[in-house]
């Protein structure tokens, strides 16, 4: 039973990663490799919280993901500032400066020894989660209410605007909004969210390392979103769903675990190319890259 | 002891000079993020090592080995998936996605291939060269004349050789190019040869002396795009100067902090590029869309 709640808490978190790549990816078009960088900014700063102080699980992550939502400002300003390719390698350069603070920075990070023993969170000060079962709930709720943010967050005109900004960054601001304040926004979300799947995985693990948080995690996720598509929350789910399970079958098969970790990447990587190629759209998305 | 960091610098610099160049070739013509050059990197390493320690040959049959395989895989990979993307007007968002796809798949490849471990090129110490402080050995010396002569070359062949001239004629207006009744199909085939032959060639001189495995490659074309924007993009002469500068400035990271903060330290100077000065050193000022 605890491997199907395990199944089910990473799906969660892999989702809300997914829909947190969503809104600068699939919104605005504005291709973030740094999500990695957010989520791990999220896991320790979530590590930090639970270890130190006593706090119930909602303050506690309201704090992580604002506190998050602030480092998502180095990415937002080079948005505004950067276009096309110059601003996929800023993102690229801040998720490799983050790695390398998690992984160097031993006094604060203990780098590649990483952090173990985090405590479980605590609903309302006395319920501990430590039963898979429970985390199981929170994983699903958590995914569930960002599923709720995001589906209103595109329906509102705040997701109108970031979707044309997709199709004409100019004309938007020829129409009077204020681009940069939307793309400020938008990255914040998106560096909260991802600090909330980063709170769930620090939470359940009770351990967490750099390597957990790099540039390959960043395409990771990227992958759950094209592979399930663009635009839509049930994309996410989808991509989410497939990159959690098919590891699992492919252990089913009986492939050795070495060989099976290699043949994995290889079929992300494969679905990558395919759908870029030929299903733009993934398996149920909205919109296409741009 | 200061200037045998400068040394050191020099050759690591020289060496991401040659990846830099392979990696300029694709996108000063194409524009194209091309990412799966760090797994060219990597294929070409192997081919190199497996030539010549498991079959025995001699090093520069390995290194042609190299050399022509990389060239045909970069050229393979442009047919399979880069160029219908071009021709499916795709942005450079979606190329580079495909890209990190055909990376994710060769670089495991190699890895079901030869195995996730470090190879190295056999234990034999080389010959050492000093004078006063300064240690050179002998296959940091090879690395130095190797790569001049190969940058000498390439410039002399992108400056003399109609064919270089055509690089540079892409370079500066691809759709000019086609009006005046080329090939861009034609030159795709060209470049893409000539970038795999160059990593290929920046990889064999690297690998021979530091070994490698099967995830050497993204950190070194990192570096090679950095010393790219550092010394500006669109030009091939700022590969030279971003590469040594580069080279250079992560000895002096080592020298006064530590080896473990040369990767944030290079990243941080391409940001303060990105935001200060995106031209780079020589590139000409333009809008970057």
């Amino acid at each position: 039973m605890d491997f199907l709640y395990h199944i089910i808490i990473m799906i969660g978190i892999y989702t809300i990663l997914a829909l947190a790549a969503n809104i600068p990816v699939g919104l605005a078009n504005l291709l973030s490799l740094a999500q990695a960088a957010f989520y791990g900014i999220g896991a320790y700063l979530s590590a930090f919280v639970l270890l130190n102080f006593n706090i119930p699980l909602l303050p506690g992550l309201f704090v992580v993901a604002i506190t998050t939502g602030f480092f998502s400002l180095l990415i937002s300003l080079a948005s505004i500032r950067l276009k096309g390719d110059y601003f996929i390698l800023a993102a690229l350069g801040f998720q490799l400066i983050v790695f390398s603070v998690l992984y160097n920075w031993t006094d604060v990070t203990k780098g590649p020894y990483g952090i173990s023993g985090i405590p479980p969170p605590r609903l309302f000060a006395f319920i501990e989660l430590t039963a898979n079962f429970q985390f199981a709930i929170l994983s699903v709720s958590l995914a569930a209410l960002t599923s709720f943010l995001f589906y209103y967050l595109v329906k509102s005109p705040f997701g109108r605007v970031l979707k044309s900004i997709r199709s004409d960054e100019l004309s938007v601001s020829i129409s009077g909004r204020n681009v940069y304040q939307f793309k400020i926004i938008a990255f914040f979300l998106s560096a909260g969210f991802s600090a909330s799947a980063g709170f769930l995985f620090a939470g359940y693990v009770k351990y967490i390392d750099p390597t957990s948080f790099t540039l390959d995690e960043s395409i990771f996720i990227l992958s759950a979103l094209f592979i399930g598509g663009l635009g839509n929350v049930k994309g996410c789910i989808v991509g989410a769903a497939v990159i959690v399970i098919l590891p699992e079958l492919l252990r089913f098969a009986g492939l050795p675990d070495n060989i099976a970790a290699n043949l994995r990447q290889i079929i992300y990587g494969l679905a990558l190319i395919l759908v870029m190629l030929y299903f733009p759209k993934g398996l149920a998305g909205d919109t296409m890259l741009k | 002891m200061f200037l045998q960091f400068i040394i050191n610098g020099l050759i690591t610099g020289m060496l991401y000079t040659l990846a830099s160049l392979g990696y300029a070739l694709v996108y000063n013509t194409t524009r194209i993020f091309h990412l799966a050059l760090a797994v060219l990197y990597v294929v070409a390493a192997y081919i190199f090592w497996h030539v010549t320690v498991v079959c025995g040959f001699p090093m520069f049959a390995g290194i042609f080995a190299s050399v022509c395989f990389t060239a045909l895989l970069s050229l393979a990979i442009d047919r399979l998936v880069y160029f219908p993307l071009f021709k499916l007007k795709a942005s450079l968002s979606v190329v580079l996605v495909s890209s990190i796809g055909v990376f994710t798949v060769l670089t495991n490849l190699v890895a079901l291939t030869w195995g996730n471990e470090f190879k190295a090129f056999g234990s034999d110490i080389s010959r050492i060269y000093s004078s006063g402080n300064l240690i050179v050995t002998g296959k940091q010396l090879f690395q130095f004349i190797a790569s001049l002569v190969l940058i000498i070359t390439f410039f002399l062949f992108l400056n003399r050789s109609k064919t270089g001239l055509r690089i540079k004629a892409v370079r500066d207006d691809s759709e000019l190019y086609q009006v005046l009744g080329f090939s861009l199909t034609k030159m795709r085939v060209t470049v893409f040869l000539l970038s795999g032959a160059m990593i290929s060639l920046a990889s064999c001189l690297t690998a021979w002396d530091i070994g490698m495995d099967p995830y050497v490659g993204m950190p070194i074309l990192l570096n090679a795009i950095v010393a790219l924007i550092i010394g500006g993009a669109g030009r091939f002469e700022s590969c030279v100067i971003g590469g040594i500068t580069l080279g250079i400035l992560q000895a002096l990271v080592v020298w006064q902090w530590s080896a473990q903060w040369q990767e944030a330290i290079t990243f941080v100077v391409l940001i303060i590029f990105l935001f200060l000065r995106p031209q780079g050193f020589i590139g000409e000022k333009s809008r970057v869309v």
